[in-house]
């Protein structure tokens, strides 16, 4: 059996042979269509998929043929466009958070309920007080489940940035977890 | 829980119209298209005036074939159409109002000063096309000595087109 051609094999041809590229649009549009909603929410998505996929194939020379997969290539085009909507991004982030409290409350005895009732929102709130780099790269890693490759890849950035990255955005939730850690922090 | 695990627990899906990855597709091959065949725009181009220009092109793409360039219409701030271009193969026309810069339409002025030479594909499938559409044939359907079959229409105001096809040479 043969197997298809990877990524980088239909994206090199398509520089010479332009419609190759709907190949990666039927491969994944539907991943990062999901990508895009999960983040600003459906009509944002749906209004921003078109346009990412124009900007990567005006981009397809760049593409680096070393790379096993174009998701974090497409991924990263589209955390560029998803800045100019952060408003919306952070609103939908703090609803879920809402959303998911209500329902962790919900299933547990008071004590319990009254934690989830403020954590979550403070978890939404911390990563929307991340800088803009400490964030991307913590949900592209914990929502996407991008390696720190990909997450590299995706942000065009050596690897060890992206570890000192998720680590300082892994620090920060993790004060909100520990009793007393909000202290320790004004403490600092 | 881990703090990446937290941060998980935020990630919620959104529901999408299923038409949603088909209008993405449509922006791609769009700009696909454009890629592939990057418009060059002809050092000569014939202008050919009419008195109504939408019933012009509308003729024209129906009887002739050509396709209208969109990106290329002149609109003025009224609405009125001003000027258009068709293309053909790898060939365009602009489609003018009648007495623009001097170029009189055949309606009114009742002279054909100059025809029109294009080449097709399958001249017999044009000529069935073009007499369906409504044109008026100026000379039948035929083959020439020099190797060429042709006919000659006129459009609906009377500009006259010449369409032919090479064929084979009898030995």
């Amino acid at each position: 059996m043969v197997s298809p051609p990877s990524d980088a094999a239909v994206i090199g041809l398509s520089v010479d042979e332009p419609e190759a590229f709907g190949v990666i649009y039927d491969r994944h549009a539907p991943t990062v269509l999901r990508f895009l909603g999960r983040r600003a929410g459906a009509d944002v998505a749906e209004g921003l998929l078109g346009d990412l996929f124009r900007i990567a194939f005006e981009r397809r020379k760049t593409f680096d043929p070393a790379r096993a997969s174009a998701i974090p290539w497409l991924y990263g085009i589209g955390s560029n466009l998803l800045m100019k909507h952060r408003r919306g991004e952070a609103r939908r982030l703090r609803a879920t958070a809402r959303m998911t409290a209500d329902e962790a409350s919900a299933k547990r005895a008071s004590t319990a309920a009254h934690d989830a009732r403020l954590l979550f929102p403070r978890v939404a709130d911390a990563i929307e007080a991340l800088p803009d780099s400490e964030r991307e790269a913590l949900l592209l890693f914990a929502w996407e489940d991008l390696s720190y490759q990909g997450v590299a890849e995706a942000l065009e950035l050596p690897i060890g940035t992206v570890r000192s990255r998720l680590n300082r955005a892994r620090a920060r939730l993790r004060e909100l977890l520990e009793p007393g850690g909000k202290k320790r922090e004004r403490a600092r | 829980m881990r703090p990446v695990d937290l941060a998980r627990k935020l990630r919620r899906e959104a529901a999408f119209e299923p038409a949603a990855l088909e209008r993405g597709k449509a922006v791609l091959m769009a700009a696909i298209r454009q890629a592939s065949a990057p418009r060059r725009w002809p050092a000569i181009t014939p202008q050919v005036p009419y008195q109504d220009i939408p019933a012009a092109l509308a003729f024209l793409e129906r009887a002739f074939g050509f396709r209208e360039i969109p990106t290329a219409r002149f609109v003025s701030a009224g609405g009125e159409l001003l000027h258009a271009t068709v293309e053909f193969g790898n060939s365009l026309v602009g489609v003018g109002g009648q007495g623009h810069h001097g170029a009189i339409s055949p309606m009114s002025g009742g002279v054909e000063s100059q025809f029109i030479s294009v080449e097709v594909d399958d001249v017999d499938a044009h000529y069935r096309r073009a007499v369906a559409a409504g044109a008026r044939v100026a000379d039948e359907l035929r083959d020439h000595a020099w190797g060429e079959r042709t006919y000659w229409a006129l459009d609906l105001e009377g500009h006259r087109w010449r369409f032919g096809q090479p064929i084979r040479q009898h030995v």
